[in-house]
């Protein structure tokens, strides 16, 4: 046996066999996409991908599941995604907001619509990542406004150390397909009712395609916090958006409808939020849920995300 | 022998409490400084730091009369720590992460990049979360790492043998770590939270330190009577 001839040939093997199976997994990836960008940050590996065929461009994080972000190359001020949609009914809600708080700027999608629609806005951005806010701009259209500022860091740490407040705050702060475990908590969604202005509401963008506990004790800590609370399920698209008020009186469908319809007027933004807000509203406030707020002491959301859940009970709030 | 296999058992509880402690202190820190790489790295640093010195401190200890009693003190003394960490660890973190106007609140139009996007980017906390993690983790963790030199001096009779019973016992001490390390990640972390991941460990290391004490002077009890 010549175990240097063996060695080669199994070495040579090794080799083809790797290049082979590298063209499958980039022609069985890469079908129909342009990547744009594709670079590592600080957090995140992230990538810009393009779908001609569909004329959209999104943002990807490492490769997780779903999208952060995705853009309508030939209309950027559409809101693409499901969710960004129905996050909007948060302007609804308010009955005159003036300061905006947007936690994770992602592709930008938000920003690009409120500066369109609403330019008097304050709109204050918070992202974690200086990439993101760089491939914002260059890719996603993410331009100055005299209104628009952003601010580069920790969402909980921005909001702990600004004593800002707030009419509205959006929060939409994912890394990949999950929200950081400390902007999870009680502690945090104290924090982020302190910094609210009298009457103001807080909107959670919650993707969870597969509901599991910890979706529901995430509903728990908002309704534990918030004299009232309103879930949106945004479609198929396995979103959800919590909204968490100030205001002493509940809103009710009609009156909510009819905000959005008064908001959009002599606008287009490309959907119906009227529409939306009637066929999503639902009242969380008197919703019973068997699941304990998360706290920063205790918030085993990992484990939570693959428990599955008891769902609502019957009964009275607790 | 049966010292021996407690010695033993002793390092092997000690670096699990180790990085039990790690696990639940990059918890304790991410609620207050981000979920962030640097924070990460400035736990890891603060443990290995304490390790170090700790190392070389109880290296020169166990060359003075080397006794199991002291190497019970030397880990209830960490328990303790442990134990009184929950009551003051917040207001420590909360004081030096940053609290309320520490930020400017009308800030713009100086801070705009090429573009003129209105941009700003306070500098990270890296420097003091690594400052709070020295004062709240480094004494435990330096008196942990006191315990691997210490208890190998113990455990080696020979100097024949030097060889490998400081490899055993450092071995056994990072099998300990490994335990430590999944089973907060994996369980404690759901079971019981942080404060009470603190408290137990605690509550380990003054058992075991009361074990240890307990356990010389039984020796010292047979020494007499034979």
């Amino acid at each position: 046996m010549n175990w240097k001839i063996v060695f080669m040939v199994l070495a040579a093997g090794l080799t083809v066999g790797l290049l082979a199976f590298w063209v499958a997994c980039q022609a069985a990836g890469e079908e129909n996409t342009v990547v744009r960008y594709d670079r590592e940050s600080k957090y995140y590996r992230i990538r810009v991908v393009d779908y001609p065929k569909e004329g959209r461009r999104c943002l990807v994080f490492s490769k997780s599941r779903g999208v952060q972000s995705s853009m309508i190359l030939e209309e950027p001020d559409q809101l693409d995604l499901r969710y960004s949609r129905s996050m909007m009914a948060a302007l609804a809600l308010h009955p005159a907001p003036k300061q905006v708080l947007l936690v994770g700027l992602g592709g930008g999608s938000i920003p690009r619509f409120i500066q369109k629609h609403f330019p008097d806005l304050h709109l204050d951005i918070v992202e974690l990542d200086p990439d993101v806010v760089k491939v914002c701009q260059e890719f996603f259209q993410f331009k100055a406004a005299p209104n628009t500022r952003v601010i580069v860091m920790d969402g909980r740490m921005y909001l702990k150390r600004s004593s800002q407040t707030y009419d509205v705050i959006l929060l939409d702060a994912y890394a990949g397909d999950r929200v950081p475990f400390h902007l999870t908590t009680l502690e945090f969604v104290r924090l982020v009712k302190s910094r609210l202005n009298a009457g103001g509401l807080v909107a959670s963008n919650l993707w969870e395609p597969a509901v599991n506990r910890f979706y529901y004790a995430e509903l728990r800590t908002y309704q534990a916090t918030f004299p009232q609370t309103y879930l949106f399920k945004c479609g198929d698209s396995g979103n959800f958006i919590v909204f968490g008020s100030l205001a002493e009186q509940a809103a009710a469908k009609d009156g909510w409808a009819k905000r959005a319809e008064t908001l959009a007027a002599g606008k287009v933004f490309g959907f119906n939020l009227a529409a939306l807000v009637r066929s999503e509203y639902a009242r969380l406030t008197d919703r019973r849920i068997a699941e304990e707020p998360l706290t920063d002491d205790k918030a085993p959301v990992d484990t939570l995300r693959h428990e599955s859940p008891k769902g609502f009970e019957e009964g009275q709030p607790q | 022998m049966t010292m021996r296999l407690g010695i033993l058992a002793t390092i092997f509880i000690s670096g699990a409490a180790v990085m039990s402690l790690e696990m639940a202190s990059f918890r304790q820190f991410s609620s207050y400084f981000g979920d962030d790489i640097s924070i990460w790295g400035s736990l890891i640093s603060v443990f290995l730091g304490g390790l170090a010195i700790g190392a070389m401190a109880g290296g020169l200890l166990a060359d003075r009369r080397p006794a199991l009693w002291k190497l019970g003190a030397i880990l209830t003394v960490g328990g303790v720590l442990v134990l009184a960490m929950p009551f003051y660890s917040e207001t420590v973190l909360d004081w030096a992460s940053g609290k309320g106007n520490d930020l400017p609140k009308d800030w713009g139009t100086d801070s705009q990049d090429a573009s003129g996007l209105i941009i700003y980017s306070p500098p990270s906390k890296h420097w003091q979360a690594l400052g709070t993690g020295a004062l709240l983790f480094g004494l435990p963790a330096l008196l942990l790492g006191m315990a691997s030199p210490y208890a190998a001096r113990l455990y080696v009779r020979e100097l024949k043998h030097v060889g490998g019973g400081v490899g055993l016992v450092y071995g056994i001490s990072t099998l300990g770590s490994i335990v430590g390390t999944l089973g907060t990640s994996f369980y404690l972390v759901a079971w019981m939270g942080t404060r009470w991941i603190l408290w137990s460990n605690a509550i380990g290391l003054v058992l075991l330190g009361a074990a240890l004490a307990a356990a010389h002077g039984l020796r010292r009890g047979k020494q007499a009577a034979a």
